[in-house]
């Protein structure tokens, strides 16, 4: 016996206390139980939330190991553009995060775009396996992603872009203030580097017939809808009403874009704030005009914030009545002196002009039978809101007239399948020719989606066995977006028992989470970033994004903390030989449920099954 | 270094200068100022100890036995109801042998709904093994505290310490604070002689079969026993470093005395004055203070009240249905004492639930034992002293 080591002495025949040296081994206390503890990764609600299906749980959980690289590559794998997806998707993520009911969100799109803006790392592109040959028709996020996904899984893409540049709507429809072009030309590069062949200045139906693209095995349709519903008012033969979508396209491709001193924007969308930020830059002095209330807007919360801050004027429950011309605008003078500041409008001082957007206040109503609300006018609440410009920011339509006349549609947009296949086989489509809101972000999902569909096309007619996974299997959560790593079978993150099912907030355990506000984005000051097109949200530090994914509470995924081990009473969980998860000894559980209990994450779940 | 403080937090200086290294607590009226004050002891770093904040007073023995296991010096503080939901772990801590130390707040227990003072709740738990002591100031309090680990961790018997609620725990008075060095070489580190060891893996409290178990509760029967003479040691030696001694059974003028009171707590410092004015008027009365309950110093009794005609219990408690609880073991004790010199022993039930005990109602006691002795067979066993008719 060692030095020091307590010893029992005998008295009696016995030691002071009931010692036992034999251990607890004989005692199978795993036959009292009628119920029992299993492990079960589960999805984490803003896997399920995130339009583009990306493992955002799984990105979270390799920086708090501080593996960065291999996190870069899960996000990588799902996401070809998360610098730009970082900056300018509305992040339905954070929405969905749980943390926000304990605390604040993790600031997963800081996270992101962390990850997308870290130095490539240049690689050979991956090997063509397949023989068959994709075309993509348009170069804007859903084309890029469906073009990415395939090259990927070993296809040869060909892309068509009718610009001069690719990009689509990200490179003539965001400002260089929230998407400055070094980073969108980096991600698309990352894009090329996969093997994916981009052509410019073709405009398929137009200057390549539709015919021609019958020497591909598959399509992708993704370009967009450019053209717009009308604005009522600009028919009227009113040059300074205008779309705000062609405003954008014009500052982004150089030019001053035209607009007088007082700037009225039209609409709630994110292109409504867009505009107002871009002329605001330009010297002007922009108001927006939107019938309902603030966070009725579609817009990005976080946009609208940054436009109050800068100066951006908004006008909440006034909706546009009429327009006020003069042939002769009151302070012409003034007017043409800071209109010699932009590009003068054509036709000189004959032509009408707006000088002032007549409106009326709006109130809500009471909320409709089915709970939308509505905004009701208010009576005799008319005023004129003087105006040199205006721009409209109200939605866009789908450019039907180029697309091939046989593909269904449905009022402004093509008829899909889940995977995003269109009444021709082996056409298929996304972005915003397709049913669904017109985001980044789901823009990136449905290219991915129709990436996985042309792949089980192809295989399909190939005779080729295909991953026997249903539509809701490969989809996060049930109903999230479609993951491509499920459909490849590669998943690099070890999973146990997975269950395709969101986690809700009432499945966690808080008592193992301190109380961390989530740090904000940094911002140029509105002063500074106001006043030109430099980037006005400067984002996290590496390692501030890294403190920030460390919040994560990686909910439903085990991500080792022990605690399951440490409460169990019976001693029967140990480390899993393979480093990562446990192995539970069921001869000796006895089914109390303390592990499921304290597991801070929801990742274990009690059945009766296999008793 | 002499300060004014309550008795409750006598207790906290006590268990800060012991160097206890694990509290855990759950705060009960009237205990919670022993356990707000170390908490803040802990929190400031001054005490080195492990404070861990509980949802029960179950879970806070439980705490305090997984921490007494691995040879840690542990600490607990209670009352009333918080004791009688202590109950089952008191057998374990008890039966375990583990030194931890409890203060016990004495608080009548419900219903009716009651958060003052007597001695039911301790008494109640006087067959769990713990050793019991009972005090009557906040010096006694302090001094109690320290000696009380060096008592648990001699013989292995976890020991409570007690007070009343209020009349003790809230009042305050000058308390002579010893010096942490002095503290030191009287209490040294804790030396466990059975613990949780990894290098040595041994299971605690297992299936104990007939064969062996009342051998088992021999021994703990011995360690109580020894516990009277380590009592007794460790109070002597407390008085040669720090001039202070208490004794597990105090004599006050007993000398010549026919009739002695049996007081235990605070009344023992009411019972003082009434002594005092009543041997000014010639009247042949004394004071004996239990302070040691369990294990009972009988021996201690027999040598004090040998020869005395009438001894006096007074009873802060009642053991529904028999008496006095100290009346009770009192007339135990005596009763192998040769007849002629054996005292009658007449019980008083006083002060139950907080209610006052004044130096009129220990008055009363006296001349309702002068008028009993007096009698052939006293009228009842207890006498309730200070109740409405």
């Amino acid at each position: 016996m060692s030095e020091g080591r307590a010893t029992v002495e005998i008295a009696h025949g016995v030691p002071t206390i009931a010692v036992s040296t034999s251990s607890t081994l004989p005692n199978r206390t795993g036959s009292w139980k009628y119920i029992q503890p299993v492990y079960q990764d589960k999805t984490a609600p803003c896997n399920a939330a995130c339009p583009v299906g990306i493992d955002i749980e799984g990105v979270m959980n390799l920086l708090r190991l501080d593996r960065v690289e291999e996190a870069r590559e899960l996000l990588l794998r799902e996401n070809p553009m998360p610098a730009t997806a970082g900056r300018i998707c509305d992040h339905a993520c954070q929405g969905s995060c749980s943390r926000a009911r304990f605390d604040e969100a993790v600031s997963i799109h800081a996270v992101e775009r962390m990850l997308g803006d870290l130095p490539g790392v240049t690689r050979p592109a991956p090997p063509r396996t397949r023989k068959e040959h994709v075309a993509v028709v348009g170069s804007g996020p859903s084309g890029l992603a469906c073009g990415y996904h395939l090259a990927r899984l070993g296809y040869a893409v060909t892309m068509f872009e009718a610009d001069p540049e690719p990009g689509g709507w990200l490179r003539f429809g965001v400002p260089e203030y929230r998407l400055p072009r070094p980073v969108l030309v980096r991600e698309i590069e990352r894009i090329r580097a996969e093997g994916v062949s981009i052509q410019c200045g073709v405009r398929v139906g137009v200057n390549l017939p539709w015919e021609d693209l019958s020497r591909f095995d598959a399509v992708f349709l993704g370009s967009g809808a450019r053209a717009r519903e009308s604005f009522e008012w600009e028919d009227q033969g009113l040059t300074d009403v205008r779309p705000g979508e062609d405003f954008l396209h014009e500052v982004r491709a150089g030019q001053r874009g035209r607009t007088g001193r007082r700037v009225v924007i039209v609409g709630g969308s994110d292109t409504a704030v867009d505009c107002a930020r871009t002329a605001l830059r330009l010297g002007a002095e922009p108001v927006v005009l939107f019938a309902g209330a603030r966070e009725e807007m579609t817009a990005d919360a976080e946009a609208v914030e940054e436009a109050l801050r800068e100066g951006v004027r908004f006008e909440f429950f006034a909706r546009v009545v009429g327009m006020q011309v003069s042939e002769h605008a009151d302070d012409e003078q003034a007017l043409e002196a800071i209109r010699g500041m932009f590009d003068a409008p054509e036709g000189g001082a004959t032509r009408p002009r707006i000088v002032g957007v007549a409106c009326v206040r709006m109130q809500p109503a009471q909320i409709a039978v089915d709970g939308s609300r509505r905004t009701v006018s208010i009576p005799g609440s008319s005023f004129v809101l003087p105006a040199d410009t205006v721009l409209t920011a109200v939605g866009a339509e789908v450019a039907g007239d180029v697309l091939p006349a046989d593909l269904h549609r449905r009022g402004y947009v093509l008829k899909v399948d889940a995977f995003g296949q269109t009444s021709r086989p082996g056409f298929f489509a996304g972005g915003d020719l397709v049913d669904e809101p017109r985001t980044l972000a789901h823009a990136l999902g449905s290219g991915k989606r129709a990436a996985i569909g042309i792949d089980r096309w192809l295989r399909t007619r190939a005779g080729e066995a295909v991953p026997a996974l249903d539509e809701p299997a490969l989809r996060y959560g049930g109903s999230g977006n479609m993951s491509i790593t499920r459909w490849r079978g590669d998943d690099p993150v070890r999973r146990v028992n997975e269950l395709n099912e969101v986690v809700a907030f009432d499945q966690l355990n808080m008592a193992y989470f301190r109380h961390e506000p989530s740090m904000p984005d940094h911002h140029r000051a509105p002063g500074e970033s106001g006043a030109d097109f430099g980037e006005s949200n400067l984002g996290l530090s590496r390692d501030e994004a890294l403190a920030e994914a460390k919040r994560c509470f990686n909910c439903g995924v085990c991500n080792d903390c022990e605690l399951c081990m440490v409460y169990c009473p019976d001693v029967a969980i140990k480390k899993h030989p393979s480093g990562h998860g446990f192995s539970l000894s069921y001869k000796y559980c006895k089914g109390c449920g303390l592990c499921v209990e304290e597991c801070p994450r929801g990742a274990m779940t009690m059945t009766r099954e296999g008793l | 270094m002499k300060k004014v403080i309550v008795g409750n937090h006598a207790v906290s200086w006590g268990v800060k200068l012991a160097r206890a290294e694990v509290i855990a607590a759950y705060p009960i009226t009237p205990q919670t100022q022993v356990v707000e004050e170390l908490s803040e002891m802990c929190a400031s770093g001054e005490l080195k100890a492990r404070f861990i904040k509980v949802e029960s007073e179950h879970s806070a023995m439980a705490a305090c036995m997984g921490a007494s296991m691995t040879g840690a010096r542990a600490f607990t503080a209670t009352s009333s109801q918080g004791l009688a939901l202590m109950h089952e772990l008191l057998h374990w801590s008890g039966g375990g042998r583990m030194p931890i130390v409890m203060a016990e707040i004495n608080r009548a227990l419900a219903p009716g709904w009651n958060v003052w003072t007597d001695q039911n709740d301790s008494l109640s738990q006087r067959d769990t093994g713990w050793i019991q002591l009972y005090c009557e100031t906040n010096q006694e309090v302090l001094d109690t505290t320290i000696m009380a680990f060096k008592l648990a961790e001699t013989v292995d018997i976890p020991v409570m310490i007690v007070l009343d609620a209020f009349v003790l725990s809230h009042t305050a008075e000058p308390v002579d604070i010893p010096d942490q060095k002095d503290v030191d070489a009287f209490l040294p580190k804790r030396v466990a002689r059975h613990k949780l060891d990894t290098g040595n893996p041994q299971a605690f409290g297992a299936l104990t079969t007939p064969a062996v178990y009342m051998e088992m509760r021999l021994r703990q029967q011995e360690a109580m026993e020894d516990a009277v003479g380590a009592l007794e040691a460790i109070d002597a030696e407390w008085g040669r470093q720090f001039g202070r001694t208490w004794g597990a059974v105090e004599t006050y003028r007993t000398e010549g005395a026919d009739l002695v009171l049996v007081t235990s707590g605070t009344v023992t410092s009411t019972t003082r004055h009434v002594v005092n004015e009543l041997r000014d008027q010639g009247q042949k009365v004394g004071l004996v203070k239990v302070k040691m309950f369990r294990p009972f110093p009988g021996a201690d009794l027999r040598r004090v009240l040998a020869g005395v005609k009438d001894v006096a219990v007074l009873d802060r408690n009642i053991s529904p249905g028999h008496s006095g609880i100290f009346a009770e073991e009192t007339r135990a004790a005596l009763y192998d004492l040769p007849a002629a010199r054996r005292p009658r022993v007449h019980g008083y039930i006083i002060g139950l639930g907080g209610r006052d005990v004044t130096p009129a109602t220990i008055e009363e006691c006296i001349q309702k034992t002068r008028d009993a002795a007096s009698a052939a067979v006293p009228e009842r066993e207890d006498v309730w002293v200070g109740v409405k008719s």
